[in-house]
């Protein structure tokens, strides 16, 4: 019937806003091996709980956002714009 | 008949009548009745047959739990099956029929099946039947199918309107009884934003049936004051005959708002039905609890029911089941019934109470049989006596009604929707909700308060926690004085043994108890799968009244706890919901949004023929006047386009604006071909690849400013190349100074194509177009006579001397209307997407029959466009994989066939000559298929292994599905004007 | 020869023009509204929101971080493109025929609305001049509020004449009229 997302520019909509687009994976390097490459195309751990998954606001804002959450309970534990996601990750890097 | 109407009291209207039917026969009821209520007063208590057995059956609850009294109501396209009588709202001119039995409800066929009974026990269908294994869809199924089930549905099409609404609370209240009343008005005097809703016509829940004095006035009158200081406040909104069904992610809560159920001709400006979705702060479940029944011999006749649904039928309908009433209890309950019957004057039979003692009040005069048990029912279609045993001694009891008590089971079932399984109480002796965290909570009955006293105090306590908690000042309720109560306890009394007779567990499904037996005996011990072993607990009630009982028989035969057996999955719908309501408004022509282009009046008046392209209607021929099949006016469009010209919409095309200093880089990460040396003013045709490698969509691109680009996709991948570049700018180079947005539907573009296009154009562009001022692939920004601003780009898709004219939309009409004036002494014609596939086939050019997702750049002959040279862009990193560069890979060529009569068709196979005809010998296969008047004989495109290096090989195109060779030669896949010598000019 | 071309909206085909007066529930097109879609360079979005924000005569519509709709029902498209390339590090394009723009008005407002967005449109959660791009009914565009009991939405002009009929559809029931602004 219903899920919600909080988009953090548009606010709280429904799922039927956004359009999932898989796992947030980070693409390598343009040098990087061909294996780095089958592993960024290919590869998905396909986990059962936590999971941070790309979610575009296809009827909201259009942006790509990173949705935390939990596959099995639909927890959602956090939800950032994909860009500063990146740069968060560089950060931590 | 007798009347069961009682001469005072009640919450019926006595002054209006209304008349309705049932079974064909005409019945007087009250407003405020239900159909049951009304049918019990005119001395009906047979209301339907069973599912199985088609034991006559009478209704056993006054609630939306029941499921015997189920009803087809309405007639014609509005014929509903299934309604239970219990809780359909009475209007004058309702029409019900009564279900499973043929030919009629009191002589019903159907009911030899309760002598074949022993073959119809728990697992039947599984077992009897076996063999031989072809009478079972030529025999058996159709025999049962007649014999078993519940309503029929119509086939007319539902003439009613449905639709869906969103709302939006603080605080959903579910159930607007004692305790869900006390929590709204609690909770809305703090200020919150308050839905309540309830199944009901009528607010008030048990404070409608039952006989008490709230701070001095009567439990009815009282519920009627909250009600009415509710509806007087703005941050309140009731929604009565709305039934919350389904507790989903997020707090959303879906329910079902039965606008117009209960009148005889719906309005046609309103929806019938209409599903909402609650998105709520906070919930209160204030849905009471279920009284459960006695599992005894014959306990599903007519005539058996609650003891809690008699003293609703009495205080609120002010209908007394029978006239001389037996008590069959374990609990407070059925003494409240004897009570409040004998109060109205109603002959008790006797109270038979399973318990050896209990302090209840005993009405003066009445029998009590302590210890006792009933262990048979006496008459059929109403009930007249019963067999009651005390310490091994029977006797008959006469009487008309037997009002049962079985203790209570709170409604749980929306706080168990979510995966949490409800908690077996001991002290209880019931299931109770489970923990689901701090937004949401029972209260009152829900939450096992035995008085309505406690439910009130229960209600107004949770709701002004909630208001706490959402930051509002709480109000403090003030709880008047509850006279009248009494002891709703209980000793559990699972079953009776050593009926003669059924006793059920699921009226519904007719499940007795040594169907629980053979379950157990035979393995399918799980909870989850006795159910479906026995189909204790499915149908439209989803057991409801039995499923607790189940678990306590089951409990017992294993000797163990009914918190070790647990409960089924309880999943959304509380009660059946309608498709309607489901679909609401999305059908017929609200089912999808169409879209339709700003040259679709142009193309009307034109005479087109219009195509569903997804959303779009898009102009697919142009009919001409004598012109029998649509091949003739294609025919027709494309010799023209070849000789003279032809206009075509090309407006659905997805359309990019893109600005930025690094505009240029990004586009050439994202093409495979380069992109960084476009010049202004030129367009120039690109390929997107996937990072898998594949190519994703074409188009051109062109540069109208240094730091200025427009990027076309195909009409179908329109949105997604957005994504695509979205996604790219976003996630992957965020630091490009890049930014761009969709201008698709701006522009009204069309193609002008055709060796007199430059002639045709120059009549409408002022600026010079000639080939040297206005060269192929030239873009630019042009003026129309007359002055409006446009953008032209010489391009083309049919090899022709072709144009496209983009201009604001809302001119693309008028514009289209002057090329086709200006046109007219060059003989253009309007050409539809036919016309234009045609004109691309015979050109060689690829849309997304050759674009599927498998063929690289190199397949499709555009190898050279792979910048290899580039750092980077999409796709390049995973285009030389393994597999990707092998030499059999299937690459694109052109098909004709060998005799030029035979026509094959796209989807075919490719074979080698004398091959055996089956995938094991296949090629490859055919894309693109047309037949081509330039040429006079039928062409295709296809994808063939190792093509390019096969011209002129002959090769057999197999169709599988049609049955058909055709024998064909392999051939380059551009057929018309290889050398671009029309294109240059 | 010059071209005399004749401007058509989208919604002609969909609006009789024989309306009788417009009921307390009404829907207004408008004709020939000025809409511009502008971008802001990555890294320069509160400061070109700031500028567009000062902009005369200009509604600003929030699309997303970066992008925003500016609409104009008073000046021509040449004042608003000049406004607009006056701003730093802000690209814009006229979308002034690629949307369409409407207002539902009336005291059910919120009701027939609630039917086509999922979004609260209380005025706690959703005041005076906030807008922002939500799905209505089937169909993405911008909504909103510029009054008590008025709201604004904007919608691609291919899918116009679908979402005109569904917010008809929705107001049947509070007898929602429609009409060109002005006609």
């Amino acid at each position: 019937m219903a899920s919600l997302i909080s988009c953090p520019h548009c606010g709280t909509r429904p799922k039927e806003e956004f359009s999932i687009r898989g796992a947030v994976v980070a693409r390598p390097q343009p040098g990087a091996k061909e294996d780095a490459w089958y592993r960024y195309v290919f590869i998905r751990d396909n986990p059962k709980g936590r999971y941070q998954e790309y979610w575009h606001h296809a009827a909201g804002c259009r942006r790509f956002l990173v949705v935390d959450r939990d596959n099995l309970t639909h927890e959602v534990f956090a939800v950032t714009d994909a860009t500063e996601f990146a740069k968060n990750a560089e950060v931590a890097r | 008949m007798t009347s069961y109407r009682l001469d005072s009291g009640g919450l019926v209207n006595r002054s209006y009548a209304l008349t309705f039917s049932f079974d064909g026969k005409s019945f007087k009821g009250l407003d405020g009745d239900t159909v049951a209520s009304a049918l019990l007063a005119n001395d009906q208590m047979l209301m339907g047959r069973s599912f199985k057995y088609h034991r006559p059956r009478g209704p056993v609850t006054a609630g939306s739990s029941e499921p015997n009294a189920l009803v087809t109501i309405g007639s014609g396209a509005r014929n509903e099956p299934n309604v239970r009588a219990t809780v359909a709202e009475l209007y004058a001119g309702l029409t019900a029929v009564s279900q499973n039995r043929w030919p009629s409800l009191s002589f019903d066929m159907g009911s030899v099946n309760s002598l074949l009974s022993p073959l119809l026990g728990a697992g039947f269908y599984y077992k009897t039947f076996m063999w031989p294994a072809k009478f079972w869809e030529w025999v058996y199924e159709p025999v049962i199918r007649r014999a078993a089930g519940l309503g029929k549905m119509v086939m007319e099409a539902d003439p009613d309107r449905y639709e869906k609404s969103w709302a939006h609370c603080d605080l959903l209240v579910v159930g607007a009884g004692p305790a869900g009343l006390m929590a709204a008005l609690t909770a809305a005097r703090s200020g919150v934003r308050v839905i309540l809703a309830d199944e009901g016509f009528r607010f008030g829940g048990s404070l409608l049936s039952e006989n008490l004095n709230i701070g001095g006035v009567s439990a009815a009158d009282y519920a009627t004051g909250l009600i009415a200081e509710l509806a007087s406040l703005p941050n309140v909104t009731l929604m009565p005959r709305t039934t919350v069904f389904g507790w989903y992610d997020d707090m959303v809560f879906g329910a079902v708002e039965r606008v117009q159920k209960h009148v005889a001709s719906p309005s046609p400006d309103l929806a019938v039905e209409r599903l909402w979705r609650i998105v709520a702060k906070r919930a209160i479940l204030a849905s009471g609890a279920e009284e459960r029944p006695l599992v005894f011999g014959g306990n599903d006749k007519p005539g058996v029911m609650t003891a809690g649904a008699v003293r609703t039928y009495l205080n609120r309908y002010s209908v007394a089941v029978g006239s001389k009433v037996a008590v069959f209890t374990n609990g407070g309950s059925g003494y409240r019934t004897a009570a409040d019957l004998a109060a109205r004057g109603v002959e008790i039979a006797a109270i038979v109470d399973a318990r050896a003692a209990s302090e209840d009040v005993v009405p003066a005069g009445v029998r009590v049989i302590r210890n006792g048990a009933v262990v048979a029912t006496k008459g059929r279609k109403r009930i007249d006596g019963l067999v009651v045993e005390r310490a091994g001694f029977q006797e008959e009891i006469s009487c008309d009604a037997l009002a049962m008590a079985g203790g209570w089971s709170p409604i749980v079932h929306l706080m168990c929707q979510r995966g949490q399984k409800p908690v077996w109480s001991e002290e209880k002796q019931a299931f109770m909700a489970p923990d689901v965290g701090s937004a949401f909570v029972a209260a009152g009955s829900a939450a096992g308060t035995d008085t309505v006293s406690a439910a009130l105090r229960d209600g107004a306590a949770k709701a002004s926690a909630f208001a706490r908690d959402l930051g509002f000042a709480a109000y403090e309720a003030n709880i008047p004085d509850v006279e009248g109560e009494y002891d709703a306890s209980f000793a559990p009394l699972w079953y009776v043994p050593g009926a003669k007779d059924k006793a059920f567990v699921d009226f519904q499904n007719d499940v007795h108890v040594s169907d629980l037996g053979i379950a157990q005996r035979e393995a399918f011990r799980h909870i989850e799968h006795t159910k479906r072993y026995t189909t204790a607990g499915m149908a439209t009630d989803q057991g409801k009244l039995g499923n607790v009982n189940t678990i306590g028989i089951v409990a017992g035969m294993r000797g163990v706890s009914p918190a070790e057996i647990g409960t089924t999955t309880f999943r959304p719908f509380y009660t059946p919901v309608s498709f309607g309501a489901l679909a609401g408004a999305s059908r017929g022509e609200h089912a999808a949004p169409t879209r339709t282009s700003p040259l679709h009046g142009w193309a009307k008046k034109n005479g087109a023929t219009f195509v569903e392209a997804g959303l779009w209607y898009r102009s697919s021929w142009f009919p001409k006047e004598g012109e029998k099949t649509w091949r003739d006016s294609v025919d027709r469009e494309v010799r023209n386009v070849r000789e003279n010209a032809g206009l075509c919409d090309v407006s659905t095309l997805g359309k990019i604006e893109i600005f930025g200093a690094n505009a240029g880089e990004f586009l050439d990460r994202i093409y495979s071909n380069g992109f960084l040396k476009l010049p202004v003013g030129k367009a120039r045709y690109g390929l997107m690849l996937r990072e898998d490698g594949m190519v994703f969509d074409d188009g051109t691109t062109s540069r109208l400013g240094p730091n200025h680009y427009v990027l076309t996709t195909t009409t179908a991948y329109a949105t997604e190349v957005m994504t695509h570049l979205e996604f790219a700018s976003q996630t992957l180079w965020p630091d490009l100074d890049v930014c761009f947005t969709s201008v698709s539907d701006q522009w009204a573009q069309m193609s002008l194509a055709g060796p007199k296009a430059r002639a045709i154009m120059s009549r409408i562009v002022e600026d010079d177009i000639s080939d040297a001022a206005f060269p192929f692939l030239a873009a630019r920004t042009v003026t129309l006579r007359g002055g409006l601003a446009a953008r032209l780009f010489r391009i083309s898709f049919s090899g022709e001397l072709a144009y496209e004219l983009a201009v604001p939309a809302g001119y693309g009409e008028a514009v289209a209307d002057a090329i086709m004036e200006a046109g007219r002494e060059d003989g253009i014609c309007a050409y539809g997407v036919e016309a234009l596939n045609v004109l691309r086939v015979e050109k060689g050019f690829v849309t997304h029959s050759e674009i599927d997702g498998r063929a690289t750049a190199d397949d499709l002959g555009y190898g050279k466009m792979m910048g290899m040279n580039k750092p980077d862009f999409i796709g390049k990193h995973l285009s030389t994989r393994f597999g990707l560069t092998a030499a059999d890979r299937l690459q694109l060529v052109g098909l004709k066939p060998i005799e030029a009569d035979k026509e094959f068709k796209a989807g075919a196979h490719l074979l080698k000559e004398n091959a055996a005809p089956s995938m094991a010998s296949d090629q490859g296969f055919v894309s693109s298929v047309c037949y081509s008047p330039t040429l006079g004989h039928y062409i295709g495109l296809a994808m063939l292994k190792s093509g390019r290096e096969r011209i002129g090989e002959r090769i057999i195109v197999w169709d599988g599905l049609r049955n058909s060779e055709v024998p064909a030669e392999v051939c380059a896949p551009v057929f018309v004007d290889p050398g671009n010598t029309k294109l240059n000019v | 020869m010059a071209l005399t071309l004749l401007h058509r909206h989208v919604l002609d085909d969909h609006i009789s023009g024989f309306e009788t007066n417009a009921n307390p529930n009404h829907l207004s097109v408008f004709r020939r509204p000025v809409i511009f879609s502008v971008l802001a360079k990555v890294g320069q979005e509160r400061a070109v929101g700031a500028a567009l924000e000062a902009a005369a005569d200009i509604a600003v519509r929030t699309c997303a971080p970066g992008e925003w709709l500016a609409v104009s029902q008073t000046s021509g498209s040449e004042t608003v493109a000049g406004q607009l390339s006056a701003i730093v590090d802000a690209s814009s394009v006229d979308q002034s025929d690629g949307k369409v723009l409407l207002t539902v008005s009336g005291p059910s407002v919120r009701k027939i609305l609630a039917k086509c967005v999922a979004v609260d449109l209380h005025p706690d959660a959703f005041a005076d001049g906030h807008s922002t791009n939500m799905l209505i009914g089937h169909v993405t565009g911008n909504l909103a509020r510029t009054g008590a009991d008025r709201f604004e939405i904007i919608v691609p002009r291919s899918f116009a004449g679908s979402v005109f009929e569904e917010l008809m559809e929705m107001g049947r029931e509070f007898a929602l009229t429609a009409a060109f602004a002005g006609d």
